[in-house]
């Protein structure tokens, strides 16, 4: 493990505490300052990335997140059946202004069906879901238009809110910002790589301030930075109090989460 | 044993070697540890060091700041605040108050 692998994984690990913005930035930047300076293998000098990420935090304390709010999405005994599968048997998620929630479970357990459901998209066989406030989905896929350009994604999204085209493009480069993305620049969506159409998804669920915003593994083809950025943003947005549900099968963020919707496999169902 | 006993002493009194090292003007965490090891206290691997200087900090006795080195790359530099020079005049003469009665109770054993 040379330099740069040490500070990528001790980015990492402050990255898992919470630690992040300008404070990781900060100290990932200073010890490679330090190292650049001062030669040595990392390992004597700053210790394993674990321990050393564990150090600053116990130093700068991390900031608790503030209180959950008020329920914004509640899901109550759901349950579908395509024909005689039964795809989700009596599930419930019920989460909070200020939360995230992952929903996850082995493939084909009904994820991405009851996010659908959650968004309304898809009508349960039984059970009841209740949102308050606006509501945000980003698909697994699709969701974007081919022959449009980024910025007039952000125009149109701005458009269904009666916000002008250039505040609404501003609006969309920030958000894309906060991915790490910068969409200005970038080609028709059609030409865009999966991972980067992903992002000009996401970017556009945000642009409408939802109060819920339902997330379907929405990193498809993310590089690892960008999936570090995409858990920066929902940290972010968790604590400007947004409800988030995502599902996922990448159970190595779930420290990060407040909320886990474990959902058993379709073929066992749970008792009738 | 003689290496975790170093270490224990150091860890009562790096903040304050810190903070004096600071009182005549701004330093990088390099440049600090450089100095210490100069003064002869001994190598300081960085994972000790900037941990202090992160508390130092929070706790508003230094404010930091990133500045391009005349070479090299941006440094954070650490400047001591008057809350730090204050807690350096107290800090500092408590531990004085600390060592001599202990240097002069080991130094009789040791010469006895």
């Amino acid at each position: 493990m040379n330099a740069d692998d040490w500070l990528r994984a001790f980015a990492a690990e402050l990255h898992q505490r919470r630690v992040g913005g300008d404070v990781a930035r900060h100290v990932v930047a200073e010890a490679a300052t330090h190292l650049r300076e001062g030669g040595g293998d990392p390992w004597l000098v700053f210790g394993a990335p674990q321990a050393y990420a564990a150090a600053i935090v116990e130093s700068i304390g991390t900031a608790p997140g503030p209180r959950p709010g008020p329920v914004r999405l509640h899901a109550r005994g759901i349950t579908k059946r395509y024909g005689r599968q039964v795809v989700l048997r009596d599930a419930s998620l019920t989460v909070r202004a200020g939360q995230i929630a992952a929903v996850v479970g082995a493939n084909g357990c009904g994820k991405s069906t009851f996010l659908r459901i959650c968004a309304g998209l898809v009508s349960p066989d039984a059970g009841e879901v209740t949102v308050a406030g606006r509501l945000s989905y980003c698909p697994q896929q699709g969701g974007t238009a081919d022959f449009l350009l980024p910025d007039e994604h952000f125009v149109l999204v701005g458009a269904g809110q009666g916000v002008p085209r250039v505040p609404a493009r501003r609006a969309g480069r920030a958000a894309a910002r906060q991915l790490g993305w910068d969409a200005g620049n970038a080609a028709l969506a059609r030409h865009l790589s999966g991972g980067t159409r992903q992002k000009l998804n996401l970017t556009m669920s945000t642009l409408t301030q939802p109060d819920v915003l339902l997330l379907d593994e929405p990193y498809q083809g993310f590089d690892q930075g960008s999936y570090v950025n995409l858990w920066d943003q929902l940290t972010r947005l968790r604590d400007e109090g947004r409800a988030i549900v995502v599902v996922t099968h990448l159970l190595n963020q779930l420290d990060r989460v407040d909320v886990v919707l474990d959902l058993p496999p379709a073929h066992q169902g749970g008792r009738s | 044993m003689d290496s975790d006993r170093r270490g224990q002493w150091l860890r009562g009194v790096l903040d304050l070697c810190v903070l004096a090292l600071l009182r005549d003007g701004e330093s990088y965490g390099y440049q600090l540890a450089q100095s210490l090891d100069a003064a002869g206290v001994g190598p300081i691997q960085g994972g000790t060091l900037y941990p202090v200087l992160l508390r130092l900090q929070r706790t508003g006795l230094v404010t930091a700041r990133w500045r391009e080195g005349d070479s090299g790359p941006a440094r954070k530099y650490y400047q001591l605040t008057d809350d730090g020079r204050a807690a350096l005049r107290h800090g500092g003469n408590a531990w004085l108050a600390f060592v001599a009665p202990v240097t002069s109770i080991v130094t009789k054993g040791v010469d006895g």
